[in-house]
């Protein structure tokens, strides 16, 4: 019997990042845009050229306008979103192991996940007024539910041989938590606080409606009342340089802490 | 949008004014006041009619809009808008509109109505518009409740909402907009392509929209002898017809409800003003002219021309 050669079959679907890929679909969005621009096709007023938007933020940036609004958010965002992902990690860990937080926190988390923040806007400034602290609880709400979500069935998808064998070795349960069980849902964090990273830039314009004098999200609300598209594009182009910055730090910081997998 | 303030566009249509002037006109409604002018801007409605607000002006400006009438505003007698304090405002000195500079006043957002209101009164009493610290909080409800708390010294507001706050003891109304700056709400406006294409049309609802202007006017602007504002028996028909477009109580609307100028008529002089108020400002651009977005052809007998 001759032996016939077997292809290979089961290679999966394995998705490899291409580089430069990303590069080249911004560039050509942009050129496609620019050129429906300066064919006349559009009013300038209703979509203004790339050009145009660049020398909105260049100018934005000279005058010192641009690094009030990214100091304003950054900060926001950060400190919602640490608020919200600290919170979010220790309610996702609590759900994970104890049969009690779990009784009470994934239906307590699935009635309040779906509450639009936006509609609690009023509320939140009778509890916390008009300073920060509404516009950091916006953020730290709209962060909280996906990664406490996330955080709890990526412990419930660690083996449970892993968490078996590490009770036969009796490790007291804060060792297990700290060193099979946190590392086992790192995925499940990590899921979360990308998801979540994303729903911080989305609530921020909502955050940012109550008083805020500086802020990309203010820029984006007083530009679309101005009826300046310039500006709200600039503001826009601003939230997704923001989006693609946060997505490849945490790619990277993911890389570095999931290294093992 | 659905405001007592379109009810000439409403009576209109309900008595069948467009009809007799040979228009086949289709009512649609807009959320919020910016996508009615960009609407009529784009060509896929013909007229508007929303309040004045700095992205208004800056669009008209752009050349595609004209207005051409008015569509209610703020006149002495009549209460609208109010000037309210907050209640710990109101105890630490805030008990009139004339001490508003150096407080803090709750806005929907730089550029609004009430930036606007804002901004007449600083002119009034001769104070720069900044002095008045505007807080923008893009809700109504946002701003009650930051007024509630005390977290703004004070608010411009509706007047049945205003009314609502003084009588529940949550805030104190200090003046109505009227008594400082009777002002021009906003307009009626169309594209340009209209009034150079299509100008027969152009008269003809100006035509409907005045006589359901004078309807409004004969029975809802009605005071007694004391200046108080009545509502007759004559005046429930139209207060219907209202209630069928905005979905509100008649008493909601007596409570809301604007005075409107009978022909439709424009305190010019007054457009101007807001224009120049905001592009001091820097929210209206420097090139913005309103000799160029306003055409006084279509209505005669337009106030307070600037010469």
């Amino acid at each position: 019997m001759s032996a016939r050669e077997v292809r290979l079959r089961a290679r999966g679907f394995a998705p490899r990042r291409l580089p430069g890929a990303g590069a080249v679909t911004a560039v050509c969005v942009f050129a496609a845009w620019e050129a429906v621009c300066r064919a006349g096709l559009v009013s300038p007023f209703a979509l203004p050229a790339p050009s145009r938007v660049l020398a909105v933020l260049a100018e934005m940036a000279l005058s010192g306008e641009l690094l009030a609004h990214l100091r304003a958010s950054l900060g926001r965002l950060a400190g919602g979103w640490a608020i919200g992902m600290l919170c979010g990690v220790l309610a996702g860990l609590a759900i994970g192991v104890s049969s009690l937080a779990r009784s009470v926190g994934l239906p307590l988390v699935s009635a309040l996940f779906p509450v639009p923040k936006i509609a609690l806007l009023p509320l939140l400034i009778l509890w916390l007024g008009i300073g920060e602290a509404p516009k950091l609880a916006t953020i730290a709400l709209g962060t909280f539910f996906p990664v406490a979500l996330s955080t709890a069935s990526g412990v419930d998808q660690i083996p449970r041989s892993l968490i078996r064998m590490a009770q036969s070795f009796d490790l007291p349960n804060r060792a297990i938590v700290l060193k099979v069980i946190l590392p086992g849902a790192l995925p499940g964090i990590f899921a979360g606080a990308r998801i979540s990273s994303s729903i911080a830039l989305v609530l921020l314009t909502a955050a940012e409606m109550i008083g805020a004098e500086y802020g990309i999200g203010a820029l984006v609300l007083q530009a679309g009342h101005l009826m300046r598209a310039d500006r709200l594009l600039a503001g826009v182009v601003l939230l997704s340089v923001l989006g693609v910055a946060i997505g490849a730090g945490l790619g990277a910081l993911e890389r570095r802490l999931l290294a093992w997998r | 949008m659905t405001l007592v303030s379109s009810a000439p566009l409403f009576i209109a249509q309900e008595r069948g004014y467009y009809r007799e002037e040979g228009l086949d006109a289709e009512l649609v409604f807009f959320r919020a006041a910016q996508p009615v002018a960009v609407a009529v801007a784009a060509g896929e409605a013909d007229f508007g009619v929303t309040a004045f607000t700095a992205g208004f002006f800056n669009l008209a400006g752009q050349g595609a809009l004209k207005v051409i009438g008015a569509q209610s505003r703020e006149e002495p007698g009549f209460d609208f808008s109010a000037y309210l304090a907050s209640n710990a405002a109101f105890a630490n000195g805030l008990t009139g509109p004339e001490k508003l500079p150096g407080r803090s006043l709750a806005i929907t957002q730089h550029g609004s109505s009430f930036h606007i209101m804002a901004g007449l009164l600083a002119r009034k009493l001769g104070v720069e518009t900044k002095t008045i610290r505007m807080v923008p909080l893009e809700t109504l409800q946002n701003m009650q409740a930051a007024l509630k708390t005390g977290q703004v010294d004070a608010a411009i507001l509706p007047g049945h909402i205003a009314t609502e706050l003084d009588r529940a003891g949550e805030a104190e109304l200090i003046g109505w907009v009227h008594e400082w700056t009777p002002y021009a709400l906003g307009g009626l406006f169309t594209s340009t392509r209209n009034v150079e294409r299509r100008r027969g049309v152009v008269e003809a609802f100006v035509r409907a929209y005045q006589k359901g202007a004078r309807d409004y006017h004969a029975v809802m602007n009605k005071r007694d002898a004391g200046g108080k504002r009545i509502f007759e028996a004559d005046a429930e028909p139209v207060i219907a017809i209202i209630a069928k477009y905005t979905q509100a109580t008649p008493e909601a609307i007596k409570a809301g409800a604007p005075y409107i100028d009978p022909e439709g008529r424009l305190d010019v002089g007054n457009v101007y003003e807001q224009v120049a108020l905001l592009k001091e400002e820097k929210l209206v651009d420097a090139s913005v002219d309103p000799a160029r977005f306003i055409d006084l052809s279509f209505i005669s007998g337009h106030f307070n021309l600037p010469r």
